[in-house]
Formats: C-alpha cells, structure tokens, sequence
C-alpha cells in the first residue's frame, strides 16, 4: 500500500539535530558549574573556596566581558554576579544573558551590598532569578545556591527528557531505525541542500519480498527477526553518518543517499539486494531466507536538480521502480526516472 | 587593626579548612592600605576648596569596595560605616557639595577610626 506523505517546514527539520548537540555539550558540563563575578579578588577567591567545598564546579571573572567569554565556552548553570562593577555592571551582564540563546538555563543570583527593595526589584527586572546582599550570612548565600543547583538540575532533566522523546518520535520502535516522521522532516532538508549546491541525491525504496508470508509461516516474532536484520544489514550497505534509512511501512523502507548518483545508487542497491539474497537471515526459528526489491530514483542533471521541487516526486519516483521489481517477480533492482516516468531493471 | 573585633564566624557548615582564615588575613592587610588611602583622602578633601568632586567619586568607588569585601569576610560594623560613607559621598558628589560636607566627614571619621586610626582624620587633615 502505498505511504502517504506529508512534508513539514525546513524551520522545523533543524531544531531536533541543533538542540541535540546542545544537550550533549551540557551532559558533558555536569555537574552544577557556577561563574563567580566580581571585580574584588578576595571576595572572587572567597566566593570561590565556599564554592568548591560546598561540591560546585567554579569558574570566576572580574568583570562582566570575562564573564560572557567563559560563557561562551562552556556551559555555567549558574551565574553569582556581583551589581557594580567597572566596565559592564552586573545588571547589563545579566540583561545580555537572558537576551542571548544560551545552552540551556543561566540560573542569576545577584550577589551585593545594594540592600533597598528597589534595587532588588531592579536586579529582578534585568533577569535575576534571585538577589541576596553581602552581608547575608554565608549559610544562606550557600542555601540560595542549592536552590539554583535544584532547578538548574531539574532544568537539565526536563531538557534531557524532552530530547529522548523528540529522539523516539522520529525512532521506530521495533528495529531502531528513522521512521516515517523523521523522513518527512529531513528528505526536504537533503532535497534543499541537492537545490542548493547542485549535487546529487538517491533514493531507494526497499520492500522485502514475500514479508507477509515470512510472518504466516514463522510468526510475527521472526518477521520482527527479520525487520531488525533488514536494518542491521542495511546500515552495513551505506555511508555512516551522510547515508540514512527509514522503515516508512511494515516491511517498507527508505534509504537516502545524498551527494549519489543514479550509478552510485545502483550499486548501493545491488550491495543491499546480494547481501539478503545471498546470506539467509538468522531468527528465533533458525535461518530464514528472503530477498529484498529495490526501486532507484536519483537527482543528477542539473537541471533535474534545480526544477525538482517537491520530494514527492523523488518518492514517486523510487515507488515506481520498486513496483517495477515487484511486478518482474521480486529480488530485483530497478532505476526509475523522475523526469518521465521511465523505468529501466538494472543487471542483476 | 585594634578596633575591629574578631568575632566567631557564623557558618557552622564551613568550619573546616576552605581557605577561609588566610583570605581574611588578606582582607585585613588590605584594609590597613585601605586605611591609609582613606586618610590621605581626607587630607585631599580637606585642600580641595574648590571642586572636590572627584574626591567624592574616589570615596564612593572605595567605600563601596570595601562594603563589598567587609561583608563577605564577616566584618559587618566596618561595612556598614563604609556604606554610610558610600552613601554620603554619593549625596554629596550628586548636589557638588563643598569640602566641609558635614556627612561626609562624620562617615569618613566613623570608618577610619573602625579601621584603626586613633587620631581624628579631621585632625590628620588640619595637621
């Protein structure tokens, strides 16, 4: 049966990559790191010893250019900023903060000796998250901290969990491979980038054949067998890291193949036909032979690539090729055109 | 230093070593220099009849220091004459009072003495 596709905004393709980079970098700067600020040295040095003992990582700035620069590269959790400072004062360091994307929350704790309740609502206003004097005893400095250490903590937590479920959303569960959504949401962004540079872009629509008889005869459970093998073996047939392949059906997938011709795609799809047919597959019911139709499509001509807007018709286009294979009786690989239609069987 | 008393740090949750004692020694040895720099600036306010303003803006930047400093390394009575002093000079700096401002020197003779000095800065000053 044939997929229905939806193609979603480029906008949204880029967020799901960028944002996992960015958790991975914050993994990386667990646990709590604070940045101490202040243009005294001994308070620095002070603030920073309490820091240390109380199991914060700590890093310190005298002035608020210092302190954007070591924001900018690494990850602090928290900021402990002092107010009046030469230069940038704590208020615009801590408006820049909030006004600059940073790599998850910047927990602010003002730390001064400005004590009225208007200079406390101004520290707010700018962005602080939490203002505390001087001369507060240090327990209390300390428990202020723990508090940030708490929500930048739990600010950490939700991020990662949101990134796992954007990770399934676009995961099939059964065999780990992309599925249908993150096709739709990353063929536009490899059609566009094609658009873009002129290069280059495959398609392979794959279908094992026979699959539902795989399952009557052997059981759902070896029909799993072989969906995960299809993608272990898969993967085994392509690029890592530019190649990528989505079960988009039952027993359906997609394999993109960026910066490749049709000739290299026809050999990508010969690779994937010879390493079914040739090694049967192991599963719970010992080993099951099967084979694998393939139909090729790919962008090349210059022209084909500037005027080839949709991927719809990149998908028609492999769809039609993997019918062709279907109807000449399965375990085949046929290139098909997106320009007419045409269809042509490759040499076995 | 005599005016300033020790007194038993508060956090009970940081008394083992963090390096604690030898920063405060620190801040104590820079107060003495900070001592002498605020009666120098007295003597300055006290020839300056003519536009003492910058002398003000120096005491404000200075006191405010070491309200900071005084407060984080526990020594509360010196923090609060130096924001009194802090205060003062900015009040005075603002409405471009003269070298006599009455608050100002009050503030600056309150801390000075706190930091140790036995003499009247404003006798320092004449003398």
């Amino acid at each position: 049966m044939p997929t229905e596709y939806k193609v979603h905004s480029l906008e949204d393709s880029s967020v799901d990559l960028h944002d996992t980079i960015l958790t991975q970098r914050m993994e990386s700067s667990q646990p709590c790191r604070v940045l101490v600020v202040d243009d005294d040295d001994l308070v620095r040095a002070r603030l920073t010893a309490l820091l240390r003992n109380a199991e914060f990582e700590v890093e310190a700035a005298s002035n608020g250019e210092d302190a954007l620069r070591i924001m900018g590269s690494r990850h602090c959790q928290v900021l402990l900023t002092d107010w009046q400072m030469p230069d940038m004062d704590g208020l615009t360091l801590c408006r820049i903060v909030r006004s600059e994307h940073a790599e998850g929350y910047v927990y602010v704790l003002m730390l001064t000796v400005r004590d009225s309740k208007e200079d406390l609502l101004k520290g707010l206003g700018a962005g602080a998250d939490d203002y505390v004097v001087k001369s507060a005893p240090v327990e209390e400095i300390l428990a202020r901290l723990e508090v940030a250490r708490r929500i930048t903590h739990v600010e950490y937590s939700l991020r990662r969990s949101n990134r796992e479920n954007r990770r399934l959303a676009v995961t099939d569960a059964l065999t780990g491979a992309h599925n249908l959504r993150f096709l739709m949401k990353n063929l536009p962004r490899e059609l566009s980038r094609s658009q873009r540079y002129v290069h280059p872009l495959a398609v392979l629509s794959c279908d094992i054949d026979r699959f539902k008889k795989i399952n009557d005869a052997y059981g759902h459970d070896v029909g799993d067998d072989v969906l995960r093998a299809f993608v272990v073996r898969a993967n085994g047939c392509i690029r890592e890291g530019s190649d990528w392949l989505a079960r988009v059906g039952g027993d359906e997938f997609m394999v993109v193949l960026p910066e490749t011709d049709v000739t290299g795609a026809k050999r990508v799809a010969q690779k994937l036909r010879k390493v079914f047919s040739h090694c049967p597959v192991s599963t719970h019911a010992g080993p099951v032979k099967l084979s694998v139709s393939i139909g090729i499509t790919a962008l090349e001509a210059q022209a084909e690539i500037r005027e080839s807007s949709k991927i719809e018709d990149l998908l028609r286009a492999a769809d039609r090729g993997l019918y062709a294979s279907k109807a000449d009786g399965g375990n085949k690989a046929t290139a098909a055109s997106i320009a007419d239609g045409r269809v042509a069987s490759i040499k076995q | 230093m005599g005016s300033i008393r020790r007194r038993p740090r508060m956090a009970a949750a940081i008394e083992h070593d963090d390096g604690f004692e030898s920063l405060r020694q620190a801040f104590h040895a820079r107060l003495e220099s900070e001592r002498v720099h605020f009666v120098t600036l007295s003597a300055a306010l006290a020839r300056a009849e003519e536009n003492p303003v910058w002398i003000f803006e120096d005491l404000v930047y200075r006191a405010h220091r070491l309200q900071g400093g005084a407060a984080i390394f526990e020594e509360s009575e010196v923090a609060v004459a130096a924001g009194k002093l802090e205060s003062a000079a900015v009040i005075a700096a603002e409405s471009r009072a003269g070298n006599t401002d009455e608050n100002v020197w009050a503030a600056l003779e309150a801390l000075v003495k706190l930091m140790g000095n036995r003499d009247s800065v404003r006798d320092l000053a004449r003398a």
